[in-house]
């Protein structure tokens, strides 16, 4: 039998592992991927919307290419904000149609991998990765559940001088690496709940306004998550749409409210209701969003070993980001890892530049933004309740105005923001996000 | 060493489908494609053979090129040689025109590399549900067939004989028959393996052969696909199940008598 021995084995085959996959194969470099699921993308859920520009890192002939993953191009953006009386839409149009794309993890994700086995990298399905193989501290290699011959009870040993690890959110390997700080607690993570829903023909570009290869995202503000902190999206593909809710695990547990009872009542939403009638719900998933920031970023490297994407935290759900620094840091440790070939040193020594590089980019900047951020806005309930009742009230009052003294409207108006969270209040909240910003 | 041809299909997974209301057609679109599950028997059964017996697998299928993936799963199972026939020209066969198709290529391959000993087929395709391309082959071919095996007993291979389980109407049949022979593989024969690493790596970048209507098989073209179908589907409809079973009461019989009757009656079934 052939002998299973790689220069490198990467732990996952979401975007985060493929990319270093596809990084290393272009460098030449004998690389593995195992992916649990029954194909890459198989087992994954999101949104979602991915950033041409960071897919154009890996495929550069990206977004001509057939198949194509991209489900419609994201060409209006914004916001709903939602009171429990009625809507307010912030959308913009895109200046560039292209910057943004709506895709399935399913296809994506198998995109990648087409892609990346075409370059030569070995990609093993339907496999999963049991534990790591050591020598000391250093990582040698994985250890898989499938056996080497059928009726053989041993799982099958595959030494490799890197191992990278991609396995999401779920990090029981960067765990068993002896990277994790401290395990994950319920603040540490949203959940995001989501259903594909399919509407009758016509019906998705009848209600959203929306022509042939024209495409939506909007994240959803207020009531929708019955003020919980957090957010609701909408995301159009091409026949049918994505709609879903991002809320604290920590939040969650201490509401009356299940998941699933969340994601019934948005869509039961008087405002929102009509645009999913008739729809039909194609799949509906869960899945965690690691939301542990700066706190919770385990140790990025090792002796042979990498953290990528996900299990390193890399997400910005504000700016809906993840996929894309699941990208480019698969891409980072891709890089680093070539240099370590050209060393020919696979210790820490040289690994750590992998984490240098990350310091160095907006990543990390964003992280340190997001933990200001978190700690001022994600806690902060009023911008979930009352600034979206606010602001639905307010712009009301001022489009009915019609036949009164404008003057008593305006003098309304002030009084209803005084009411509700004073105009101390208001600037304060600004200058913590302000602060949080800049 | 044994010579095992399983012949499979891929199939859209009917536990996804959907009936378009207004039209009362089938909506295929995004239904994912999976290799009919009886066709996964007859791999798993082929596959246990082979680690008993020692032999060699070979694969074929008939099917638009994406069936290139059910073949690579065949792999998985320890297919070691796989076999697409696609063509446009064998699109829209019925199941005269396939085993027509599937049996000329089958004689191709044993002209090339000797006669096979086992042809395993599923029981039926789960999108057509007829049941007939396997014995349709077996005749064509010119072997027993056994439909419908639930279990394998014994393989005597100085003997040349094999024992199987056949599920009838009115029971289990066990049977023996002279390889080679053809057997249509139901629940119960096989279960699939889990498949070692090294033969899931091969999976992914395995690549079948070919064959189309211009060759290497030599085809009569009229017997192919669409013309070579005589079949005209008329009507398609939900069967209405027809033994109608008996319902008692509970609220207005008491309990006892019914269960006396239900003894009864399954005494004079003869079950009891
Ligand atoms: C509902 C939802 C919506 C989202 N929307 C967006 C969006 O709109 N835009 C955006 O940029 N990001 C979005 N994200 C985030 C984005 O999906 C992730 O940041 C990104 O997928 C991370 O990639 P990854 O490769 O690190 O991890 P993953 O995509 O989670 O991939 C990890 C892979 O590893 C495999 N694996 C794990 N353990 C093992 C093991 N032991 N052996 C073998 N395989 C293993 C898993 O099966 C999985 O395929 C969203 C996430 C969710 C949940």
């Amino acid at each position: 039998m052939e002998e299973l021995k790689f220069d490198v084995v990467i732990v996952g085959g979401g975007p985060a592992g493929l990319s270093c996959g596809i990084t290393l194969a272009k460098a030449g470099i004998r690389a593995l991927l195992i992916e649990r699921g029954r194909f890459c993308g198989a087992k994954n859920l999101f949104g979602g919307v991915v950033y041409t520009k960071s897919v154009k890192e890996l495929v550069p002939e990206f977004p001509n290419v057939e198949p194509s993953p991209v489900e419609r191009p994201v060409t209006e953006e914004g916001y709903y904000i939602v009171s429990s009386e009625g809507l307010v839409k912030l959308l913009h149009r895109k200046k560039d149609p292209h910057e943004a794309f709506t895709a399935t993890r399913a296809r994506f994700d198998s995109f990648l991998a087409e892609y990346a086995l075409k370059l030569g990298l070995e990609i093993a399905p339907k496999t999963k990765v049991l534990d790591l193989l050591k020598e000391g501290q250093r990582i040698k290699g994985v250890i898989v559940d499938r056996p080497r011959a059928f009726g053989d009870p041993r799982p099958t040993e595959i030494p490799a001088n890197i191992v990278v690890i991609a396995e999401g959110v779920n990090r029981v390997l960067t765990e068993k690496a002896g990277l994790i700080g401290r395990p994950f607690g319920a603040e540490d993570v949203a959940l995001a709940v989501k259903e594909i829903i399919q509407l009758p023909k016509g019906a998705l570009e009848a209600r959203l306004g929306l022509a042939e290869g024209q495409g939506l995202a909007v994240e959803i503000i207020g009531d929708i998550t019955a003020c919980l902190p957090g957010t609701g999206f909408i995301y159009t593909n091409r026949n049918h749409l994505s709609f879903g809710l991002g809320l604290f695990l920590s939040n969650l547990r201490e509401s009356a409210f299940k998941p699933y009872e969340l994601l019934e009542r948005a869509k039961n939403h008087p405002h929102l209701r009509e645009l999913f009638k008739d729809g039909e719900i194609l799949e509906y998933g869960a899945h965690l969003i690691p939301e542990w920031g700066l706190e919770g970023l385990p140790r990025l490297y090792g002796d042979g070993v990498l953290v990528v994407g996900d299990s390193a935290g890399l997400v910005n759900p504000l700016f809906r980001e993840g996929t894309n620094l699941a990208i480019y840091s698969g891409i980072m440790a891709g890089k680093t890892i070539i240099e370590a070939f050209e060393k020919g040193d696979f210790s820490s020594r040289t690994l750590k530049a992998y984490e240098a590089q990350l310091r160095e980019s907006f990543i990390y900047q964003d992280l340190i933004t997001l933990k200001k951020l978190k700690k001022h806005l994600f806690t902060n309930i009023h911008l979930f309740k009352t600034y979206p009742e606010l602001l639905y009230d307010t712009i009301s009052l001022f489009f009915s105005a019609q036949g009164r003294p404008k003057r008593e409207v305006m003098r309304e108006i002030f009084e209803l923001i005084r009411k509700k969270r004073g105009f101390l209040g208001i600037v304060g909240d600004l200058i913590k996000v302000g602060r949080a910003l800049w | 060493m044994l010579r095992i041809l399983v012949s499979i299909k891929q199939v859209p997974d009917t536990t996804n489908i959907r009936i378009n209301p207004e039209t009362g057609t089938l909506i295929r679109e995004g239904i994912p494609s999976i290799t009919n599950p009886y066709d996964i028997i007859a791999l798993s059964f082929a596959c246990y053979l082979k680690n008993n017996y020692g032999g060699k697998i070979t694969v074929i299928t008939m099917g638009p090129p994406q069936a290139k993936s059910s073949l690579r799963e065949a792999v998985e199972f320890g297919a070691d040689r796989i076999i697409l026939l696609t063509d446009r020209k064998f699109a829209g066969a019925d199941t005269l025109a396939t085993s027509y198709t599937l049996a000329e290529a089958i004689k191709y391959l044993q002209a090339e590399e000797g006669p096979f000993d086992l042809y395993l087929f599923g029981k039926q395709a789960i999108d057509g549900d007829t049941a007939q391309v396997g014995p349709g082959v077996a005749v064509r071919l010119q072997v027993p067939v056994i439909t419908q095996t639930v279990k394998f007993e014994t393989l005597d291979l100085e003997k040349r004989i094999i024992r199987v389980h056949r599920k009838s109407e009115n029971g289990i049949e066990i049977l023996e028959a002279k390889l080679p022979v053809l057997l249509t593989c139901d629940k119960g024969l096989a279960e699939p393996p889990f498949s070692p690493f090294p033969l899931i790596l091969k999976a992914v970048k395995a690549e079948p052969e070919i064959f189309t209507a211009d060759g290497p098989v030599n085809y009569q073209r009229e017997k192919l696909g669409l013309r070579g179908s005589p079949t005209q589907v008329k009507k398609v409809y939900t069967p209405e199940v027809k033994k109608k079973g008996k319902i008692v009461d509970l609220s207005t019989t008491p309990l006892k008598k019914v269960v006396d009757e239900v003894i009864e009656l399954l005494k004079s079934k003869g079950i009891l």
